[in-house]
């Protein structure tokens, strides 16, 4: 009597075996593309050395320096630049800046030597020519008051130091301090590659 | 006709009428906005790129207000999108700035994957409500009615030798 209660019970048992491996492979498609989205995503990578201004032209960048001579980095191509992101209170900064001052002299002493920069990055001028005056370094300064240099350029933290080569284009980004050495070096191989 | 059958246009009316309140959802202007607008609804969208959990529109800090002078000057020029604006400074700062998500690429996924959750509980439920109806439908067939009533019949004489 209770026969057709039993065949529904089997007919839908047996149904259910038949979806299971679909539903769990639906289930796993899901989990595994969860995954591939959450693995490739960007990770922080603080000294990341990418930017998509790599092998394009440099923004343009207008301002004027400390000593208020006016400061346009178009108007320096012909020459390779090097612009260092600064602030007085960022302690890897103020670790940076020996390696700076020995490399503006290694390039001082060379034919096409770089043409070395600092960009203030959020700092008051005056604190940053008061480190300048008691550490040294007779680059020139410039000024971004309103953040436009750093914005253009994708500076967040610092120290950055970007090259931008005769041509005007954007060759190297280091998100991360340098030493004089390995800045020259690099600076060497780039002179050679630019023929 | 089946029930099933009969009971199709009120689904697909359903459908239209959810497919057409999300395109105008979608789709809503909410009319010309002034720049100061503009500036307000794009740095929503961009996250501050030194501080953790707030928007461009949110944070005091010095990158944030650089940006949004970025924006408000892009703005000003009235040649560039929202989106092209968004672009920019994603470029220069990464995709960690986006606070929405892009729809192209695999990013498209995170908008995807909680559609297809969606389908697929909608679906798993009807499944599960069919097949529950079709057990409460069961038709009582005449060997089920002499159990009742063999059943019935005891309990009478149950009560009557009690």
């Amino acid at each position: 009597m209770s026969e057709p209660v039993v065949t529904e019970t089997l007919v839908s048992g047996r149904s259910g075996r038949r979806l299971a491996p679909f539903i769990s492979l639906g289930v796993a498609i899901v989990l595994a593309a969860l995954f591939v989205v959450l693995a490739s995503g960007e990770a922080e990578k603080p000294d990341v050395t990418s930017s998509f201004l790599l092998g394009r032209p440099a923004p343009a960048v207008i301002s004027t320096t400390l000593d208020e001579q006016r400061f346009d980095l178009s108007r320096r191509k012909g020459s390779w630049v090097v612009l260092n992101f600064f602030q007085s209170t960022c302690l890897p900064c103020k670790a940076e800046h020996p390696e700076l001052v020995e490399f503006a002299a290694q390039q001082a002493g060379i034919a096409d030597g770089a043409e070395l920069y600092t960009v203030i990055k959020d700092d008051p001028d005056d604190a940053v020519a008061k480190w300048f005056a008691e550490n040294g370094g007779g680059w020139p300064i410039v000024k971004d008051d309103d953040g436009a240099i750093a914005t253009a350029f994708g500076v967040a933290k610092v120290p950055e130091t970007w090259i931008v080569d005769p041509s005007g284009v954007v060759v190297v980004r280091h998100a991360t301090t340098i030493t004089a050495d390995s800045l020259a070096v690099e600076l060497q191989q780039l002179r050679q590659a630019y023929g | 006709m089946t029930r099933s059958l009969k009971s199709w246009p009120s689904w697909v009316l359903l459908v239209l009428v959810v497919g057409g309140l999300l395109a105008v959802g979608a789709a809503r202007d909410s009319g010309p906005r002034s720049p100061k607008e503009r500036v307000e609804d794009i740095s929503r969208r961009l996250a501050c790129p030194i501080c953790d959990g707030e928007s461009v529109f949110e944070s005091r800090n010095a990158d944030s207000q650089a940006i949004r002078i970025e924006i408000a000057r892009q703005v000003g020029s009235g040649a560039v999108s929202d989106d092209q604006i968004i672009n920019f400074i994603e470029q220069r700062f990464g995709s960690r700035v986006l606070l929405v998500p892009r729809a192209t690429g695999i990013d498209a996924l995170v908008w995807a994957l909680p559609v297809a959750a969606l389908v697929c509980a909608v679906v798993g439920l009807g499944v599960a409500f069919r097949r529950w109806k079709a057990a409460a439908d069961t038709i009582p067939d005449d060997a089920d009615r002499e159990l009742v009533a063999a059943a019935i019949a005891g309990d009478a004489e149950a009560a009557e030798g009690s």
